[in-house]
Protein backbone atom coordinates (compact mmCIF):
# COMPACT_ATOMS: atom_id res chain seq x y z
CA UNK A 1 0.00 0.00 0.00
CA UNK A 2 1.48 3.44 -1.30
CA UNK A 3 0.98 6.10 1.59
CA UNK A 4 -1.61 8.78 0.43
CA UNK A 5 1.20 11.59 0.97
CA UNK A 6 3.24 9.47 -1.78
CA UNK A 7 0.79 8.75 -4.10
CA UNK A 8 -0.55 12.70 -4.17
CA UNK A 9 3.25 13.78 -4.82
CA UNK A 10 2.91 11.03 -7.48
CA UNK A 11 0.05 12.26 -9.14
CA UNK A 12 0.90 15.86 -9.00
CA UNK A 13 4.41 15.47 -10.44
CA UNK A 14 2.55 13.24 -13.60
CA UNK A 15 0.53 15.97 -13.48
CA UNK A 16 3.38 18.50 -14.10
CA UNK A 17 4.82 16.54 -16.54
CA UNK A 18 1.86 16.02 -18.73
CA UNK A 19 1.01 19.64 -18.70
CA UNK A 20 4.42 20.72 -19.76
CA UNK A 21 4.40 18.35 -22.66
CA UNK A 22 0.78 19.97 -23.41
CA UNK A 23 2.59 23.71 -23.80
CA UNK A 24 5.77 22.66 -24.11
CA UNK A 25 5.87 22.37 -28.19
CA UNK A 26 3.36 25.72 -28.46
CA UNK A 27 5.95 27.68 -26.03
CA UNK A 28 8.84 26.60 -27.68
CA UNK A 29 7.70 27.60 -31.28
CA UNK A 30 7.47 31.45 -29.95
CA UNK A 31 11.06 31.64 -30.25
CA UNK A 32 11.16 30.30 -33.80
CA UNK A 33 10.73 32.70 -36.58
CA UNK A 34 7.57 31.54 -38.51
CA UNK A 35 9.58 31.11 -41.92
CA UNK A 36 7.78 29.81 -45.02
CA UNK A 37 10.00 26.43 -44.49
CA UNK A 38 9.23 26.40 -40.96
CA UNK A 39 5.05 26.92 -41.58
CA UNK A 40 5.63 23.97 -44.33
CA UNK A 41 7.14 22.09 -42.20
CA UNK A 42 4.41 22.54 -38.99
CA UNK A 43 1.76 21.78 -42.10
CA UNK A 44 2.88 18.64 -42.79
CA UNK A 45 3.88 17.68 -38.96
CA UNK A 46 0.06 17.03 -38.07
CA UNK A 47 -0.61 14.09 -40.92
CA UNK A 48 2.93 12.95 -39.60
CA UNK A 49 2.27 12.20 -36.39
CA UNK A 50 -1.10 10.67 -37.32
CA UNK A 51 0.69 8.75 -39.17
CA UNK A 52 3.94 7.70 -36.49
CA UNK A 53 0.63 6.87 -34.60
CA UNK A 54 -1.58 4.48 -36.89
CA UNK A 55 1.54 2.52 -39.45
CA UNK A 56 2.88 1.38 -36.24
CA UNK A 57 -0.31 0.50 -34.14
CA UNK A 58 -2.04 -1.41 -37.58
CA UNK A 59 0.80 -3.16 -38.61
CA UNK A 60 1.57 -4.60 -34.26
CA UNK A 61 -2.53 -4.89 -34.06
CA UNK A 62 -4.02 -8.37 -34.43
CA UNK A 63 -6.12 -8.99 -37.32
CA UNK A 64 -9.02 -7.41 -36.08
CA UNK A 65 -7.27 -3.90 -35.39
CA UNK A 66 -5.92 -4.31 -39.20
CA UNK A 67 -9.17 -5.25 -40.80
CA UNK A 68 -10.52 -2.35 -38.76
CA UNK A 69 -8.30 -0.11 -39.87
CA UNK A 70 -8.63 -1.28 -43.75
CA UNK A 71 -12.34 -1.25 -43.41
CA UNK A 72 -12.67 2.62 -41.82
CA UNK A 73 -10.30 3.90 -44.03
CA UNK A 74 -12.27 2.43 -47.33
CA UNK A 75 -15.26 3.62 -45.96
CA UNK A 76 -14.14 6.91 -45.35
CA UNK A 77 -12.84 7.44 -48.68
CA UNK A 78 -15.68 6.36 -49.99
CA UNK A 79 -18.46 8.38 -48.15
CA UNK A 80 -15.79 11.07 -46.45
CA UNK A 81 -18.07 10.64 -42.82
CA UNK A 82 -15.86 10.48 -40.29
CA UNK A 83 -17.85 8.91 -37.28
CA UNK A 84 -19.82 6.42 -39.29
CA UNK A 85 -16.21 5.45 -40.90
CA UNK A 86 -14.72 5.04 -37.16
CA UNK A 87 -17.80 2.81 -36.02
CA UNK A 88 -17.59 0.14 -38.71
CA UNK A 89 -14.15 -0.74 -38.08
CA UNK A 90 -15.06 -1.01 -34.33
CA UNK A 91 -17.91 -3.17 -35.60
CA UNK A 92 -15.41 -5.04 -37.52
CA UNK A 93 -13.13 -5.52 -34.74
CA UNK A 94 -15.78 -6.75 -32.41
CA UNK A 95 -17.81 -8.65 -35.38
CA UNK A 96 -13.80 -10.68 -35.92
CA UNK A 97 -13.29 -10.96 -31.85
CA UNK A 98 -16.00 -13.07 -31.56
CA UNK A 99 -16.05 -14.96 -34.58
CA UNK A 100 -11.97 -15.91 -34.39
CA UNK B 1 -6.36 24.92 -51.56
CA UNK B 2 -8.24 27.75 -50.74
CA UNK B 3 -7.18 30.29 -47.77
CA UNK B 4 -9.08 32.21 -45.93
CA UNK B 5 -7.99 34.88 -43.91
CA UNK B 6 -10.53 34.67 -40.89
CA UNK B 7 -8.92 35.81 -38.04
CA UNK B 8 -8.12 33.17 -35.57
CA UNK B 9 -11.09 33.48 -32.57
CA UNK B 10 -12.58 31.44 -29.37
CA UNK B 11 -16.55 31.89 -30.30
CA UNK B 12 -20.23 30.54 -28.50
CA UNK B 13 -20.78 28.67 -32.09
CA UNK B 14 -17.25 27.53 -32.39
CA UNK B 15 -17.67 26.00 -28.86
CA UNK B 16 -20.89 24.28 -29.71
CA UNK B 17 -20.01 22.79 -33.07
CA UNK B 18 -16.37 21.39 -31.38
CA UNK B 19 -18.45 19.31 -28.37
CA UNK B 20 -21.18 18.47 -31.26
CA UNK B 21 -18.50 17.08 -33.22
CA UNK B 22 -16.29 15.01 -31.04
CA UNK B 23 -19.22 13.82 -28.68
CA UNK B 24 -19.83 10.18 -30.44
CA UNK B 25 -15.94 9.96 -29.88
CA UNK B 26 -15.92 11.19 -26.26
CA UNK B 27 -19.09 8.95 -25.51
CA UNK B 28 -16.26 5.10 -26.06
CA UNK B 29 -13.82 7.31 -24.09
CA UNK B 30 -16.04 6.30 -21.17
CA UNK B 31 -15.67 2.74 -21.03
CA UNK B 32 -11.97 3.37 -21.30
CA UNK B 33 -12.46 5.38 -18.08
CA UNK B 34 -13.67 2.82 -16.85
CA UNK B 35 -11.05 0.29 -17.20
CA UNK B 36 -8.87 2.47 -16.06
CA UNK B 37 -10.51 3.50 -12.67
CA UNK B 38 -10.72 -0.28 -12.53
CA UNK B 39 -7.24 -1.20 -13.02
CA UNK B 40 -5.76 1.68 -10.94
CA UNK B 41 -7.89 0.43 -8.01
CA UNK B 42 -6.69 -3.48 -8.41
CA UNK B 43 -3.11 -1.70 -8.32
CA UNK B 44 -4.13 -0.01 -4.74
CA UNK B 45 -5.20 3.39 -5.86
CA UNK B 46 -8.24 4.56 -3.94
CA UNK B 47 -11.01 6.00 -5.71
CA UNK B 48 -10.92 9.39 -5.14
CA UNK B 49 -7.03 9.09 -5.93
CA UNK B 50 -7.55 7.33 -9.41
CA UNK B 51 -10.27 9.97 -10.44
CA UNK B 52 -7.80 13.14 -9.29
CA UNK B 53 -5.41 11.40 -11.73
CA UNK B 54 -7.42 10.96 -14.59
CA UNK B 55 -8.70 14.73 -13.88
CA UNK B 56 -5.33 16.19 -13.77
CA UNK B 57 -3.10 13.83 -16.35
CA UNK B 58 -5.65 13.00 -18.39
CA UNK B 59 -3.43 11.04 -20.46
CA UNK B 60 -4.55 7.35 -20.93
CA UNK B 61 -1.93 5.72 -21.96
CA UNK B 62 0.40 7.35 -19.58
CA UNK B 63 -1.74 6.61 -16.79
CA UNK B 64 -1.55 2.91 -17.69
CA UNK B 65 2.04 2.71 -17.88
CA UNK B 66 1.93 4.75 -14.40
CA UNK B 67 -0.12 1.93 -12.83
CA UNK B 68 3.44 -0.39 -13.69
CA UNK B 69 5.21 1.99 -11.33
CA UNK B 70 2.52 1.52 -8.37
CA UNK B 71 4.51 -0.69 -5.70
CA UNK B 72 5.57 -0.04 -2.57
CA UNK B 73 8.28 2.09 -2.59
CA UNK B 74 7.13 3.90 -5.58
CA UNK B 75 9.84 5.21 -7.67
CA UNK B 76 9.18 8.72 -8.33
CA UNK B 77 11.54 9.68 -11.06
CA UNK B 78 11.21 6.53 -13.08
CA UNK B 79 7.44 6.94 -13.25
CA UNK B 80 7.53 10.32 -14.25
CA UNK B 81 10.10 9.90 -17.16
CA UNK B 82 7.91 6.96 -18.55
CA UNK B 83 4.97 9.67 -18.38
CA UNK B 84 6.84 11.85 -20.14
CA UNK B 85 8.20 9.47 -22.78
CA UNK B 86 4.51 8.12 -23.55
CA UNK B 87 3.32 12.15 -23.98
CA UNK B 88 6.14 13.70 -25.35
CA UNK B 89 4.23 13.42 -28.78
CA UNK B 90 2.01 15.99 -27.22
CA UNK B 91 4.88 18.29 -28.02
CA UNK B 92 4.66 18.03 -31.77
CA UNK B 93 0.99 18.43 -31.37
CA UNK B 94 1.36 21.90 -29.69
CA UNK B 95 3.73 23.31 -32.29
CA UNK B 96 1.71 21.88 -35.12
CA UNK B 97 -1.25 24.36 -33.42
CA UNK B 98 0.81 27.50 -32.92
CA UNK B 99 0.14 29.26 -36.22
CA UNK B 100 -3.62 28.80 -35.52
CA UNK B 101 -2.67 29.86 -31.54
CA UNK B 102 -0.48 33.00 -32.18
CA UNK B 103 -2.71 35.61 -32.88
CA UNK B 104 -4.39 34.94 -29.09
CA UNK B 105 -3.39 36.27 -25.80
CA UNK B 106 -0.18 33.93 -24.18
CA UNK B 107 -2.92 33.03 -21.06
CA UNK B 108 -5.17 31.73 -23.94
CA UNK B 109 -2.65 29.98 -25.43
CA UNK B 110 -1.93 28.24 -23.02
CA UNK B 111 -5.21 27.60 -21.65
CA UNK B 112 -6.38 26.33 -24.54
CA UNK B 113 -3.00 23.60 -24.80
CA UNK B 114 -4.27 22.57 -21.72
CA UNK B 115 -6.73 21.03 -23.55
CA UNK B 116 -5.18 18.56 -26.10
CA UNK B 117 -5.75 15.25 -26.59
CA UNK B 118 -5.35 13.13 -29.37
CA UNK B 119 -8.36 12.70 -30.52
CA UNK B 120 -9.76 16.91 -30.43
CA UNK B 121 -6.52 17.74 -31.36
CA UNK B 122 -6.83 15.58 -34.81
CA UNK B 123 -9.86 16.91 -35.90
CA UNK B 124 -8.70 20.32 -34.91
CA UNK B 125 -6.38 20.29 -37.24
CA UNK B 126 -8.46 18.72 -40.20
CA UNK B 127 -10.89 21.69 -39.85
CA UNK B 128 -7.96 24.01 -39.65
CA UNK B 129 -6.26 21.88 -42.80
CA UNK B 130 -9.92 22.95 -44.25
CA UNK B 131 -9.66 26.70 -43.56
CA UNK B 132 -11.10 26.66 -39.97
CA UNK B 133 -10.19 29.45 -37.27
CA UNK B 134 -11.85 29.39 -34.68
CA UNK B 135 -10.23 27.82 -31.71
CA UNK B 136 -13.69 27.17 -29.68
CA UNK B 137 -13.21 23.73 -31.47
CA UNK B 138 -10.55 22.60 -29.78
CA UNK B 139 -11.37 23.55 -26.58
CA UNK B 140 -14.86 22.34 -26.09
CA UNK B 141 -14.16 18.88 -28.12
CA UNK B 142 -11.31 18.66 -25.42
CA UNK B 143 -13.47 19.71 -22.19
CA UNK B 144 -15.68 16.69 -23.48
CA UNK B 145 -12.63 14.09 -23.80
CA UNK B 146 -12.01 15.20 -20.58
CA UNK B 147 -15.38 14.59 -18.83
CA UNK B 148 -15.89 11.45 -20.42
CA UNK B 149 -12.57 10.27 -18.94
CA UNK B 150 -12.85 11.65 -15.97
CA UNK B 151 -16.79 10.56 -15.55
CA UNK B 152 -15.46 6.98 -17.13
CA UNK B 153 -12.53 6.42 -14.36
CA UNK B 154 -14.89 7.72 -11.25
CA UNK B 155 -17.66 5.22 -12.01
CA UNK B 156 -14.99 2.91 -13.16
CA UNK B 157 -12.68 3.22 -9.72
CA UNK B 158 -16.19 3.11 -7.63
CA UNK B 159 -17.75 -0.12 -9.71
CA UNK B 160 -14.53 -2.06 -9.66
CA UNK B 161 -13.40 -4.87 -12.42
CA UNK B 162 -16.71 -6.48 -13.60
CA UNK B 163 -17.03 -4.67 -17.12
CA UNK B 164 -13.35 -3.74 -18.03
CA UNK B 165 -13.21 -5.10 -21.21
CA UNK B 166 -13.04 -2.36 -23.67
CA UNK B 167 -11.38 -5.05 -26.26
CA UNK B 168 -14.45 -7.64 -26.38
CA UNK B 169 -16.61 -4.82 -28.57
CA UNK B 170 -13.99 -3.98 -30.61
CA UNK B 171 -13.19 -0.72 -28.83
CA UNK B 172 -9.66 -1.01 -28.84
CA UNK B 173 -9.50 -0.34 -32.45
CA UNK B 174 -11.74 2.64 -31.99
CA UNK B 175 -8.86 5.84 -31.55
CA UNK B 176 -6.78 3.70 -34.49
CA UNK B 177 -9.83 4.04 -36.66
CA UNK B 178 -11.02 7.40 -36.16
CA UNK B 179 -6.90 8.49 -36.90
CA UNK B 180 -7.21 6.93 -39.95
CA UNK B 181 -10.50 8.49 -40.81
CA UNK B 182 -8.98 11.88 -39.98
CA UNK B 183 -6.06 10.81 -42.35
CA UNK B 184 -8.05 10.14 -45.09
CA UNK B 185 -9.47 13.35 -44.39
CA UNK B 186 -6.48 14.93 -44.72
CA UNK B 187 -4.98 13.11 -47.08
CA UNK B 188 -7.09 14.82 -50.08
CA UNK B 189 -4.12 17.42 -50.08
CA UNK B 190 -1.49 16.94 -52.45
CA UNK B 191 1.48 17.49 -50.98
CA UNK B 192 1.76 14.76 -48.24
CA UNK B 193 3.23 11.53 -50.08
CA UNK B 194 6.53 13.02 -49.33
CA UNK B 195 6.21 13.92 -45.36
CA UNK B 196 3.86 10.91 -44.65
CA UNK B 197 5.93 8.19 -46.40
CA UNK B 198 8.87 9.71 -44.02
CA UNK B 199 6.81 9.78 -41.08
CA UNK B 200 5.97 5.99 -41.74
CA UNK B 201 9.27 4.62 -42.64
CA UNK B 202 10.64 6.87 -39.69
CA UNK B 203 8.05 6.03 -37.06
CA UNK B 204 8.39 1.84 -37.99
CA UNK B 205 12.52 2.30 -37.59
CA UNK B 206 12.01 3.74 -33.97
CA UNK B 207 9.58 1.03 -33.12
CA UNK B 208 12.55 -1.21 -33.53
CA UNK B 209 15.15 0.70 -32.42
CA UNK B 210 14.28 3.15 -30.03
CA UNK B 211 13.00 2.36 -26.59
CA UNK B 212 9.23 2.11 -26.43
CA UNK B 213 6.79 5.04 -27.48
CA UNK B 214 9.30 7.34 -29.14
CA UNK B 215 8.13 6.41 -32.50
CA UNK B 216 5.46 9.23 -32.79
CA UNK B 217 7.61 11.48 -31.94
CA UNK B 218 10.68 10.53 -34.13
CA UNK B 219 7.63 9.90 -36.89
CA UNK B 220 6.13 13.22 -36.59
CA UNK B 221 9.73 15.51 -36.81
CA UNK B 222 10.71 12.91 -39.90
CA UNK B 223 7.47 13.81 -41.64
CA UNK B 224 8.04 17.99 -40.80
CA UNK B 225 11.70 18.07 -41.74
CA UNK B 226 10.55 16.37 -45.51
CA UNK B 227 7.43 19.08 -45.26
CA UNK B 228 10.02 21.66 -44.76
CA UNK B 229 12.32 20.82 -47.66
CA UNK B 230 10.62 18.78 -50.25
CA UNK B 231 9.81 22.34 -52.29
CA UNK B 232 13.54 22.57 -52.72
CA UNK B 233 14.09 20.09 -55.31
Amino acid sequence: MIADSVALAAIAGMSAVTYVSRIGGLWLMAFVPLTDRVARALKALSGSVLIALVVPATLQGDAAMRFAVVASVCAMAATGRTIPSMLLGVAVAAGHRHLA
Amino acid sequence: MIERTEPTRISPAGLVDGAVRIAPVAVFVVPFGLAFGAAATQVGLGAGQATLMSAVVWAGASQFAALDFWTHPLTLLPLLLAVFAVNARHLLLGAALYPWMRPLPAWQRYASASLISDANWAMAMAAYEKGERDLGLLVSSGLMMWLAWVGGTALGAGLGAALATPERFGLDALMLTFFACVLVDMGRREDIARPWSAAALAALTAVWLLPPNWHILAGGIAGGLVGAFAHDR
